[in-house]
């Protein structure tokens, strides 16, 4: 330990003394990032906080009004407000039901197969690299109520009636959801993939010497194994369906009735389609608020869950 | 990967009767899965292959009794295909491009060049992970209007330049680097450009291509934004914005809009088929950050 610490020495006096050209490239390397992230990221959210406070004109920030809290007693007091955050917790809830398991009880699966192992990670994956909106498209056509509609083909073929998929006030979540979960279940697969790779497979050896049951090795090891991860996982999936907008845009509209109303598609209509800028920066504070909180949380559950 | 590695059931027990039925079942179990999975590719594809009159026909059919090869020809004029990969590649390899170079240089000087207050400033860009884009779409809108950026693929290259989750990895990526090659770079009077142009950017080409793939395919997948630049200005449009306004504004017949929809598919299904490899260490990079 003697003898760094000289040299250590030498070389904090020699670095302490600011070198300004050096600092001058240093920060002309990271010039363009702080540009970028100035004009596209900080400001904006600082400036919903402003705009949440004005009446907003689009092209000029000096003719914009000052109306206090007017926007938000205008956003509490609309129907559409309650509507929609009750929809995100409904559809938190039901996608905790549809699709949280999903990939679990999968990855389980595929990591038991001996082979094919990577056709199914691929073929489980290729619905997570296509556009979202291209296969919400296709999606249209599948649950369509008219003739041609596929799942009512089928359901039909199999004895069952014509159902309206995303017209009837208690299928159109789930049916929104089952598109969401083929959409992204493969890529979480994976994750969970990964983490299963990480299982040291002696302690299935060990409890097969103790006698355990596969059950009792999916009960006792496999399932706490993959707790952490499923707890991380299942704050991204909270976090994914307050965030849910192209499916409403695209099938429902927000329908039928404000079934499938959320909080950014609401926030859509107020700013684009009724110019409503500064309730839609309401709508957006309240939104950064949740999904921030939700981010917390997210960090605070990896942090205990690489521990 | 090796596949051969057991898991839950030892190799003993899977070759026991029951041990072969519990297998057999799982086998099976995954491949109806598989099936379900692509069933929407596949009716995209053959419902891109039936006639007007079997695409409204209320039996299950998913195999037209004549392939209609026409409807593929039909669907590639009518939403003008071309031009919307055209456009798509051009503005996803822009997107690209900006967002490499700004992150790579940023995570280059935090990681080496060691600015003053450093720490604060990629704390600053971390926290924007934290707020998801959607949330502050608003504003992002207003202040792209304000700049004239609306309408024009700028609006959507600058913006693409924040991303702080790429200059996260790049910064870990360069820490990982041993000091001494830039010790010795910087004691033989190379200047940090030479050394950024030199040193780093050979070393990192590894992570660079997993980047790019990911990055390609997510920008490629991006629909609110470019919906919004670029409402005003339908010539310049990508394609999944391109899609949505055709589907908005006419009755196109079904089995053109699925032969279309399968065209515009098949890109992103072809790039990660052939870069799976890559497309899952990407992923994988995703898990180190979670």
């Amino acid at each position: 330990m003697n003898l760094p610490l000289r040299k250590e020495r030498a070389v904090a006096v020699n670095r302490s003394p600011i070198k300004w050209r050096e600092q001058f490239v240093a920060y002309l390397f990271l010039l363009p990032a702080l540009a970028a992230f100035t004009v596209f990221a900080w400001w904006p959210i600082l400036n919903s906080i402003v705009m949440s406070f004005q009446q907003v004109d689009l092209m000029d920030a000096g003719a914009s009004t000052w109306v206090g809290f007017r926007n938000y007693e205008r956003m509490f007091a609309d129907p559409t407000f309650a509507a929609s955050w009750r929809n995100s917790f409904e559809f938190a809830g039901l996608s905790i039901l549809i699709g949280f398991f999903v990939p679990v009880l999968v990855a389980v699966l595929v990591n038991e197969m001996r082979a094919a192992k990577s056709f199914f990670r691929i073929v489980y994956f290729l619905p997570s690299v296509i556009p979202p909106l291209i296969g919400i498209l296709v999606w249209q056509l599948i649950y369509s109520p008219q003739p041609g509609g596929l799942l009512n083909q089928v359901v039909i073929g199999l004895g069952g009636t014509r159902a309206g998929w995303l017209q009837d006030v208690s299928l159109v979540k789930p049916s929104i959801l089952v598109i969401m979960t083929w959409g992204g279940f493969g890529a979480t697969m994976l994750i969970y993939l990964a983490a299963l790779q990480d299982l040291p497979i002696e302690l299935y050896e060990a409890a097969e010497i103790d006698g355990a049951h596969p059950w009792d090795r999916i009960r006792f090891i496999t399932l706490p194994y993959l707790r952490p991860t499923m707890l991380v996982l299942l704050i991204v999936q909270v976090l994914g369906i307050v965030q849910i907008f192209m499916e409403p845009l695209v099938l429902t509209e927000g329908g039928p009735g404000q079934s499938t109303m959320t909080p950014v598609f609401t926030l859509y209509r107020k700013g684009f389609l009724n110019g409503d800028y500064g309730l839609a920066a309401a709508w957006s504070v309240l939104l950064m608020i949740v999904l921030g909180a939700l981010s917390l949380v997210y960090l605070r559950t990896t942090r205990t869950a690489q521990q | 990967m090796d596949s051969s590695v057991r898991a839950i059931l030892s190799d003993l027990e899977v070759r026991t009767p029951r041990g072969r039925l519990i297998y057999a079942l799982i086998t099976i179990a995954l491949l109806l899965l598989a099936v379900v999975v692509v069933v929407p590719f596949i009716y995209a594809f053959t419902s891109g292959l039936k006639t007007s009159r079997e695409v409204f026909s209320t039996t299950f059919q998913l195999f037209p009794a004549a392939a209609n090869w026409d409807n593929y020809g039909q669907a590639w004029d009518y939403f003008n295909l071309p031009r919307l990969f055209v456009n798509t590649t051009f503005l996803v390899i822009g997107g690209l491009l900006v967002q490499l170079s700004v992150s790579m240089l940023a995570a280059y000087s935090l990681s080496k060049l060691k600015p003053i207050g450093g720490r604060f400033l990629l704390i600053g860009f971390l926290t924007t992970l934290m707020i998801p884009g959607i949330a502050y779409i608003i504003p992002l809108y207003v202040t792209a209007a304000r700049l004239g950026l609306l309408g024009s693929y700028w609006g959507l290259w600058l913006s693409y330049g924040v991303n702080a989750f790429m200059i996260f990895i790049l910064k870990n990526f360069f820490d990982g680097l041993p000091p001494e090659i830039f010790d010795s770079a910087r004691v033989d009077g190379a200047s940090a450009l030479q050394i950024f142009a030199h040193i780093v950017l050979p070393l990192s080409r590894p992570i660079l291509i997993v980047l790019s793939i990911l990055t390609f395919v997510n920008l490629w997948k991006d629909f609110l934004w470019p919906y919004l630049v670029l409402l005003g200005n339908p010539e310049l449009q990508p394609i999944s914005v391109a899609l949505f306004v055709v589907e908005q504004r006419s009755a196109t017949p079904p089995n053109i809009q699925m032969a279309g929809y399968f065209m515009a598919m098949l890109p992103p299904l072809i790039i990660a088929i052939v870069m799976q490899r890559y497309m899952q260490r990407g992923l994988s990079l995703g898990a180190v950050k979670g």
